[in-house]
């Protein structure tokens, strides 16, 4: 025991220096860290490429519990553009050092150093007439190729950021894959709406995001160093709201006149009129436009006082609200709001719609606190309407809530509150207070309405797991059945659950949770809604059947062929589908075919052996008849034993009559004979 | 209180057999008489070899009354030869009560008519032993069907449905 104690020891060891290996090509040295091309939340290591060994490449290991953006892994793969370090392959990979799968990106190794190592360091400026050839042309072409392919960076600062060649020339992009959108991001990259969301919940936001990111990237790469490493990420934002971007992060540097009219056009914090791509091109191309004024918002005559503090405009008091969630509902509940808003503000119109909803709060029927929950919520959206979703201290941008959602779920946090805001409707507070149409938004509205219907339904296959996986295209399914596989695509399930068959300890186990449940309805393409809800039947025969069906569709759809140790696995458990027979012969049958199919690894096979439905229906109707027969049967002996007075009576008689025929015969033979004797 | 009056129908049905019975004692009656002038002999002899079969008749009592015809067949047996005797021979008075006084003829009939009895006792109980048998037998097959269609469809197949 102690030997084999030490050789497991030893093993272990030797087992995180093993490589891994991505589809058969990409070696990645568990053993060869690289410390600069590390991400917040990914490790680097060194890759090498079989085919090419001269390549220099190397891979980021993602970390199991945040969800990876596979869909712009997708969009980057092999994509030349310049402006980027070059996404070579992507994929999950057995990780030796955590003994499970991971999800692994190989890049092409810059020559080059990074441009800033941290956002504290100073490095060496990069000379205001070199920014447009330098910075902006590699930085807009990257920009658009990203908007051609309908995906955002959001992952744009210095610290992820390299030069290709050792000439320091070739500006690119870092990565941007390995975590949820802008979840690395630096406050001070952000613009005020994503920067007052959650880190994991900014969401994946539009171009101007990017732009925006790009714009405080220049102002560093100007200045060398970053102008505000004196504020930590609370005053940061604070001074954003209060004095705008660009004078929060220019300050009283001086800037070249052509460099203040892009960052003032890149650093608006009116997502309107901040600049777009068409915008930069022109001032490319030389075009002068006159630089833009941050128009800030109007300041009350006297402040609100809030938690100790005054505040002077309504973005700011809502930001405070936001964070101090139970200290700002009684204010609002007081009517002391919407006085402010009247008197010091003198915006009679928000102050009405305020009012209103205290009213209706107030009114509210069963769950008062419900009630008030939202009101507040609907306030802090009127006081401030580009805000993110903000509700009892999480807050969010629409587009963020699937990663925010995964993070929580893959950490065993509690995920009450974000079940409560997708029950109570409260995206739809967010929509229904949008000034402009946005299709993208009446999506997200829908899938929102979708997702509460999944989640008032608490059978396996819906609540909080199926907000999860539809809202997350590229979550692996996150179900303990299938221990260190990597599941993101239905058709890597089954031979996931394959493997785990061989591992599986308890025989009475379902191959099926609440995650895999979920995964498969989230991810079929054709509506299984049906089959999940059977899933929960309390007859065992039918929820076993619900299960296999789902199953063999997808060995039919998505193979493979043969998956032994699952069709075992399921086998195992068809018990109550084979009793469900009633004939013992049926049963002997089915008992002597399963083994054979089993050993096939056909789970399709199995569905159709015990889904016969003629079988069915033909043993359910002699079962019926022999059912009928026996009770027969047991109403005629009955019948006999109960009659046995009346037989013997009736015994009598017959024997009566017996002997009265009897009788009568001897007397007509013996005259017959006597006749015959004496006339012959 | 005043009684009720049975039902109409119901005296009827007691009154058919009396009066049938009736009926059939006069025809009886009536053909004996009839055949006295003719064959006197014959009726003496027929009367007293056949008193067993008439005193079945007249001691047996309830619905089913067969017992005169069982021990009335086997007595006639024992008397129709002798009666065949009288008939070829010598038809007259004196050779009947010489017959009856005789002794044999007595005998037999009163002999057939004694294992006439014995039939007519011995019967019921055995057509009852054979009824028993039969019925034990279809008890003994419906059971042994029970128990197949058990062992083909299990438990379930005792249990009533619904």
């Amino acid at each position: 025991m102690a030997e084999a104690a030490e050789q497991a020891d030893s093993g272990k060891p030797a087992a995180q220096s093993q490589p891994g290996v991505l589809r058969d090509r990409y070696t990645v040295r568990s053993n060869q860290p690289i410390a600069e091309f590390a991400t917040p939340n990914a490790e680097a290591f060194v890759a090498e490429d079989k085919r090419d060994p001269n390549r220099q490449l190397f891979a980021l290991i993602c970390r199991p519990e945040l969800p990876p953006r596979v869909n712009v892994m997708r969009a980057l793969k092999g994509a030349t553009t310049m402006g980027f370090v070059p996404l070579v392959e992507w994929g999950t990979m057995l990780w030796p050092p955590i003994g499970r799968q991971c999800m692994t990106v190989i890049y092409e190794r810059p020559q080059g150093r990074k441009l800033m190592t941290n956002l504290r360091a100073e490095f060496k400026r990069i000379d205001e007439y070199d920014i447009p050839r330098r910075v902006v042309e590699p930085m807009v072409a990257a920009i658009k190729e990203l908007t051609a392919r309908g995906i955002t960076h959001r992952s744009i600062r210095p610290t992820n950021m390299w030069f290709m060649d050792e000439g320091a020339e070739r500006i690119t992009l870092g990565d941007c894959v390995s975590q949820p959108p802008a979840f690395d991001q630096p406050l001070v990259f952000e613009t005020v709406e994503s920067g007052m969301a959650n880190p994991v919940a900014r969401g994946s936001g539009t171009f101007s995001d990017d732009l925006y990111s790009l714009g405080v990237t220049i102002i560093f790469m100007l200045l060398g160093r970053n102008p505000v490493a004196h504020l930590d990420e609370e005053q940061l934002l604070k001074q954003k709201i209060q004095q705008g971007s660009y004078n929060t992060l220019v300050g009283d540097e001086r800037l070249p006149l052509p460099l203040v009219e892009l960052l003032r056009g890149l650093l608006c914090d009116d997502p309107d009129q901040r600049w777009d791509i068409e915008s930069l091109d022109l001032w490319l191309s030389g075009r002068r436009l006159s630089p833009l004024q941050s128009r800030m918002e109007k300041r009350a005559a006297r402040g609100f006082p809030f938690n100790g503090k005054e505040y002077g405009n309504c973005r700011e008091l809502a930001q405070a609200m936001a964070k101090n969630w139970e200290l700002a509902i009684p204010p609002v509940l007081e009517g002391k709001l919407e006085l402010w808003l009247r008197r010091a503000v003198e915006d009679a119109e928000r102050a009405g719609v305020i009012a209103e909803q205290v009213r209706m709060a107030l009114n509210s029927g069963n769950d008062k606190r419900a009630g008030v929950d939202l009101m507040l919520c609907k306030v802090l959206i009127i006081l401030d309407p580009t805000a993110p979703i903000r509700y009892k201290g999480f807050n969010a941008m629409p587009d963020g809530f699937g990663s925010a959602l995964a993070a929580v779920m893959a950490q065993k946090g509690d995920s009450r509150l974000m079940a409560e805001i997708i029950l109570r409707g409260v995206p739809s507070l967010w929509f229904e207070a949008r000034k402009s149409y946005l299709p993208d938004n009446s999506l997200m509205e829908g899938n929102f309405r979708e997702l509460k219907g999944y989640l008032t339904q608490t059978a396996m296959g819906f609540g909080l797991e199926r907000c999860l996986y539809e809202m997350n295209d590229s979550m692996p399914c996150q179900s303990q059945l299938l221990g260190e596989e990597y599941v993101v695509e239905l058709k890597e399930l089954l031979p996931a659950l394959n493997a785990a068959a061989a591992k599986r300890s308890d025989a009475k186990t379902w191959p099926v949770d609440r995650h895999i449940a979920a995964f498969m309805g989230a991810r079929a393409r054709s509506d299984i809604d049906r089959n999940l809800v059977q899933l929960a039947d309390p007859e065992p025969s039918r929820s076993l059947m619900a299960m296999l069906n789902l199953f063999a569709v997808f060995q039919y759809r998505l193979g493979p062929e043969s998956l032994p140790a699952l069709a075992a696995w399921v086998g195992s458990l068809v018990g109550p589908v084979v009793i469900a027979f009633h004939s013992r012969d049926k049963r002997k049958e089915l008992e002597k075919e399963i083994p054979k199919i089993i050993r096939r690894g056909s789970v399709v096979e199995l569905y159709n052996l015990l889904e016969n439905t003629e079988a069915r229906a033909k043993d359910e109707h002699e079962f019926n008849w022999a059912q009928a027969q026996y009770h027969a049967a047991d109403e005629e002996v009955k019948r006999i034993q109960t009659e046995s007075d009346e037989r013997s009576v009736e015994a009598v008689r017959i024997g009566k009559q017996t002997a009265a025929v009897v009788g009568i015969l001897i007397a007509l033979i013996t005259t017959t004979f006597v006749v015959i004797a004496k006339v012959w | 209180m005043a009684k009720k009056p049975p039902p109409k129908g119901k005296v009827q049905q007691q009154a058919r057999p009396a009066g049938s019975g009736g009926m059939n004692k006069v025809a009886v009656l009536m053909i004996l008489a009839a055949l006295v002038p003719f064959s006197l002999p014959t009726v003496v002899v027929l009367f007293f070899t056949m008193l067993p079969t008439m005193g079945a008749w007249a001691s047996e009592k309830g619905a089913h009354k067969y017992a005169w015809l069982c021990v009335g067949g086997l007595n006639f047996s024992g008397v129709i030869p002798y009666l065949f005797t009288l008939w070829f021979g010598v038809h007259t008075l004196d050779e009947a009560f010489n017959m009856l006084s005789d002794g044999g003829l007595l005998l037999w009939a009163y002999g057939t008519s004694a294992i006439g009895w014995l039939i007519y006792t011995a019967m019921p109980p055995v057509v009852a032993s054979w009824l028993a048998f039969t019925t034990d037998r279809r008890v003994a097959a419906l059971k042994a069907a029970q128990k197949k269609l058990v062992e083909e469809w299990g438990d379930e197949v005792t249990k009533k449905n619904g």
